[in-house]
């Protein structure tokens, strides 16, 4: 199990160095349902690192909820120790525990006697915040979730949308400036278009926030969009895997997560990786230096990429084709199909060559960055 | 005598059943609701129970206190009148007391029911921030249920104010002392008509009740669960 960490959100190149500090450590943690001789969960332990979205995913049964909910002890393990930033929490009052827990549902939950406001406020109101801190609290997060606090502060949830509604939830979640946040498949009952943009937003909010959050989730790409780190959970509550996203995609641990990953995980693949994070044929400027083998293009005074100048063993140039570094590899496979041109340049926001993708490249194991060997 | 001259100059005294009616009525809703209430609050969850108690000990209570509750509503209401008299004599006591047993059921009953369709995503949420068992069921069981259980009160003070008729046979108070004279001399002079000012001053009673819980209902059901 590697220790690095994908940088987050704000997606700087380069792999931030290790961290040895967990927000959330399960450590020997085993499940078992009264009843029930198979463990749900068995000798779990479990690092969640300060800062990092991690997403639990798994088949049905698998035990990812139950994991989940034993870091807020929902669920009381049978054995075993959860630790909250350091402090044993195994023992201490449940309900105390999970005020300083973020809680978000799939199916929201809100309080439908409530209103929006008095929702998010519940935690607040606990704790014994006063009046006007929770106003204030109240407004911020509506604005941070986009919904604007003069419209919906005193309506009532069933007058809201059900993504309007997970809007208010993750609010509601947030109300108490958890440091970390347990979140149970919050999108997947909402439709695809909507859900997408609620990820999108939420990363968002995350790079404003930078809560250590555990995410639950069933769906492979929703887990590789949002997670900086992935646990592939296998039957009987076993842990099969526990890496980045790519790690997990391109270096399955065993066959469980290789078919778990599935048949058109090559593919898929292909557009959940940003060019950013590959490791670019190196190019040069005509001219400047030309090593050997290193393919060169002419540019023009703003350094744009006008053409291809040389290609080594070819004679004939090909047009020069480029796709943004923000882009994915599926969106330089789609260009290469289109032009018909095997090798395609990658460009930053100001149209500057940062390198090229070769066809040939993406038969072969794409080499990424920030990762170890 | 026509009627309306037998109102006339009976006035004051079937104003004063109908006080009485009402007010055994009431003490009588206000006495089951409690009870009903406390019973199915307590053994709606497992977290209000003594920790001693299992699941299944908690489920044996409620429905035993179900099962019970129903099997005393089908008790006739004159036989229990007569079997209380012995060991509360005659009055207020036994009436208050037959009338409370009947009132039972329909209050109990709505509040398990009112209690058991409050969304478990509601709950599982509720308990995910960290609110007790107290606060859920203060703050989110019973007002979501509540409507349902208010329902089942006005259900119980319906047929209370019938039942309380019966209870003039152990000389309870309210409108069944004047049936009960004009049914047992009818034919004699005003007996009809003790019997009409009887039956109507019931009706007359049920539909101060009706105006009032309406009223309740308005002013007691949360706005978010009434909008739609």
């Amino acid at each position: 199990m590697s220790d690095d960490v994908r940088p987050t959100i704000a997606r700087p190149m380069i792999a931030r160095p290790t961290i040895a500090h967990p927000m959330i450590a399960l450590q020997g943690i085993t499940k078992t349902y009264p009843g029930q001789t198979r463990h749900a969960v068995a000798q779990l332990d479990f690092d969640v690192p300060d800062g990092n979205i991690v997403m639990l995913i798994g088949p049905s049964g698998c035990g990812k909820t139950t994991t989940l909910k034993m870091m807020n002890r929902l669920i009381e393990p049978t054995s075993g120790r959860i630790l909250l930033d350091g402090e044993d929490v195994t023992g201490v009052d449940g309900d105390q525990l999970r005020r300083r827990i973020g809680y978000v549902i799939q199916q929201v939950g809100l309080f439908p006697h409530f209103t929006i406001a008095d929702n998010i406020a519940v935690v607040p109101r606990i704790l014994g915040w006063d009046r006007k801190r929770i106003d204030t609290r109240v407004d911020e997060l509506l604005h941070l979730v986009g919904l604007e606090p003069r419209d919906f502060r005193d309506r009532h949830p069933r007058q809201l949308s059900g993504g309007q509604q997970q809007r208010v939830g993750v609010a509601r979640g947030l109300a108490a400036d958890p440091a970390v946040m347990l979140m149970d498949e919050p999108f997947g009952a909402i439709d695809p278009i909507t859900r997408d943009r609620l990820q999108d937003e939420f990363l968002e909010i995350q790079r404003q926030i930078a809560k250590t959050i555990c995410f639950v989730t069933h769906d492979l790409t929703e887990a590789v969009k949002l997670g900086d780190r992935i646990a592939v959970f296998g039957p009987g509550g076993v842990l099969q895997q526990y890496d980045t996203p790519e790690q997990i995609l391109t270096h399955p641990a065993n066959d469980f997560v290789a078919e778990f990953v599935g048949s058109g995980a090559a593919v898929r693949r292909l557009s959940l990786l940003e060019l950013s994070r590959l490791e670019l044929e190196q190019i040069s400027v005509d001219g400047v230096d030309s090593p050997n083998g290193h393919p060169t293009y002419r540019a023009d005074a703003a350094g744009r990429a006008v053409a291809w100048s040389h290609l080594p063993g070819v004679s004939e140039m090909p047009p020069l084709v480029t796709v943004p570094l923000s882009g994915t590899v599926y969106d330089a496979v789609d260009v290469m199909l289109d032009m018909r041109t095997p090798l395609v340049a990658v460009v930053d926001h100001e149209d500057r060559p940062q390198g090229a993708l070769r066809w040939d490249a993406l038969v072969r194991e794409l080499p990424t960055k920030g990762r170890r060997p | 005598m026509g009627f309306g001259e037998y109102v006339g100059s009976e006035l004051s005294t079937l104003g004063f059943y109908a006080q009485q009616h009402f007010l055994l009525v009431l003490y009588a809703v206000a006495a089951a609701s409690v009870i009903a209430l406390a019973l199915g609050v307590l053994l709606h969850t497992n977290e209000l129970t003594p920790e001693s108690w299992t699941r299944k000990m908690r489920v044996g209570s409620r429905e035993t206190a179900l099962l019970l509750a129903s099997a005393a509503l089908t008790v006739p209401s004159l036989a229990l009148f007569g079997l209380l008299q012995p060991v509360l004599g005659i009055g207020v006591a036994p009436a208050l007391v037959g009338l409370t047993i009947y009132g039972t059921y329909p209050v109990l009953r709505n509040t398990v029911a009112g209690l058991s369709s409050v969304d478990p995503a509601v709950l599982d949420a509720a308990r995910g921030m960290g609110l007790g068992p107290v606060r859920r069921m203060l703050r989110v069981q019973l007002p979501l249920a509540w409507p349902v259980i208010l329902s089942g009160i006005r259900v119980a003070t319906l047929i209370l104010i019938g039942v309380a008729v019966v209870a003039a046979i152990v000389r309870g108070p309210g409108f069944g002392q004047p049936l009960f004279t004009g049914l047992g001399r009818l034919g004699a002079v005003n007996s009809f008509n003790q019997v009409l000012a009887g039956t109507l001053g019931c009706l007359a009673v049920a539909a101060v009740y009706e105006i009032a819980f309406f009223a309740i209902a308005r002013l007691t059901t949360p706005r978010g669960i009434r909008v739609r």
